[in-house]
């Protein structure tokens, strides 16, 4: 079962990512559709979930705002007005959906006085304890593992390392318990040593995607590095 | 693809972990956070002993050179140093039995003995400006001191470092005058409070917010350091009248013992004399 089954805009990016050009190089050479792609593949839902959460927002209210934070920021090159001197990337765009969303909000209540618009009620996360800004990190940490899996599961089928993949799949991937190295290797007709050396390669080229990606929304090494330390435990 | 919380955790927890395949490593535990990465304990297989391995974030190898470049009893030197299959670089290197800077300054040691591991600091501090190497993110955190009293500094900084903002210089352009700044902090962090108005004169003209008004050098600071332990004034503090004088005494103290019983018994002699 998907654990959100709310929207899939920004997130259904499948392409293996093509550059490993930074934010800045990016901004410098005008910000080009693939570095857009990029920035929206990964942050699109955790903007949605922060302004649900924030704003108590509904699904479709929240998707619609979404939408308007990015065609703003496009539009009034947003991006390319970043200065990775002040803050990270994320927090940059993170502010800037607050103040964004607080405009639209606040325009939206006078409407809903005059009876226009109709509002989810905020309790609807009365039980969730993390705050709006947890709620952002967690899920840009949800997207961009996303991502690196579906670059991944690409690769291993574009290299003929099915079995690689599945039994990553079933190891890292599943909710349920476990399985043990003898049982895949069962499972795969193949040594137990054969299964280490196979999920040691994947959780290493994970990585790597992970880092390919981070690249593609970070200003340089520095805030590259910085971002990594918020990814891994 | 959608992942649910635990299996993102999960899948956090693994990618952190370094894949030590094909190297002489086996892995024990984490023992730190650094500021370019994460410090690991782990078994050297091939000369069977224990190390330090730091395992950088993203694949960096200056730091490693730079640090080799300081040979110095308080630098831990660096054993090997190579890259993981995953891309990440790492270094091993002496493992210190000790305890970090913060949890010292915590204990009960006493201020001449603080003084001594400042001195250390400082001593490392003008070598590595000597060799053109600036630390940038000195902190008790980066400290160590080992259980013989050996003082050990660590993390020594590359140009991406942007140090920690209590022990960090104002200034955007660092060099090594912003290290002087963080010796001053440091220093405030590790004495006892509120500790004697020289080292404070002398922990303040560190942390000056005009880098020109701090000491031009750890060396000068050194100076200072040793001015105080002597008995002198200190070049930091303009100390009042009561103060000089109160040094004086205790610098001459057999000097003017020496006088008040000559004077004593001139007062005795006359005494004698008059009756």
């Amino acid at each position: 079962m998907p654990w959100d089954t709310d929207t899939a805009i920004g997130g259904n990016e499948r392409r293996f990512p093509s550059t490993q050009l930074t934010l800045l190089e990016a901004v410098s050479q005008g910000m080009d559709r693939d570095a857009l792609e990029r920035v929206l593949a990964l942050y699109w839902k955790p903007v949605y979930h922060f302004i649900r959460r924030r704003f108590g927002k509904g699904n479709e209210d929240a998707k619609d705002l979404a939408q308007g934070f990015f065609a703003t920021a496009i539009e009034r090159k947003f991006f390319e007005r970043f200065d990775p001197n002040r803050a990270s990337f994320r927090t940059y765009l993170r502010m800037a959906v607050e103040h964004f969303a607080s405009n639209e909000h606040a325009a939206s209540h006078r409407q809903k006085r005059s009876g226009e618009v109709v509002f989810e009620p905020v309790e609807e996360f009365a039980s969730e304890d993390l705050s709006p800004e947890q709620v952002f990190e967690r899920e840009w940490q949800r997207q961009l593992f996303g991502l690196a899996i579906d670059d991944l599961r690409i690769l291993c089928k574009d290299t003929g390392r099915e079995v690689h993949w599945l039994i990553f799949e079933a190891y890292d991937l599943t909710d349920d318990e476990r399985p043990s190295y003898a049982e895949l290797a069962r499972r795969f007709g193949i040594a137990e040593t054969t299964v280490t050396n196979y999920l040691a390669w994947v959780r290493r080229t994970l990585r790597s995607l992970v880092t390919e990606r981070m690249r593609g929304v970070t200003a340089g090494e520095r805030e590259l590095r910085e971002e990594m330390r918020r990814i891994w435990i | 693809m959608d992942l649910n919380d635990s299996v993102l955790d999960h899948l956090r927890a693994i990618g952190d972990a370094p894949d030590l395949e094909g190297t002489r490593y086996v892995l024990e535990q984490e023992i730190g956070r650094g500021g370019m990465g994460v410090v690991y304990a782990a078994h050297d297989r091939d000369l069977d002993r224990r190390v330090a391995l730091k395992v950088l974030d993203v694949a960096f190898a200056g730091e490693a050179r730079l640090i080799a470049r300081l040979e110095h009893p308080a630098v831990v030197p660096i054993y090997e140093s190579g890259v993981l299959s995953d891309g990440r670089s790492y270094y091993a290197m002496k493992l210190i039995a000790g305890e970090r800077l913060d949890r010292y300054a915590a204990g009960t040691a006493s201020q001449a003995e603080r003084i001594r591991v400042i001195r250390r600091i400082a001593e490392v501090l003008a070598f590595a400006h000597s060799e053109g190497v600036i630390h940038r993110d000195l902190k008790p955190q980066n400290v160590m001191v080992g259980e013989f009293g050996e003082v050990y500094v660590m993390d020594w900084g590359v140009e991406a470092i942007r140090g920690t903002a209590a022990y960090r210089a104002p200034e955007s352009q660092t060099d090594a005058r912003s290290d002087i700044y963080s010796l001053g902090a440091l220093m405030q962090a590790v004495l006892p409070a509120p500790g004697s108005p020289a080292l404070q004169a002398i922990a303040a003209k560190c942390m000056r917010t005009v880098p020109a008004e701090r000491y031009p050098s750890a060396t000068a600071f050194l100076a200072d350091i040793d001015r105080f332990e002597a008995g002198e004034r200190v070049e930091a503090w303009s100390e009042p009248l009561w103060h000089r004088v109160q040094r004086f005494a205790s610098r001459n103290s057999i000097l003017l013992w020496l006088l008040a019983a000559y004077a004593a018994v001139k007062f005795v002699i006359f005494f004698l004399r008059a009756f």
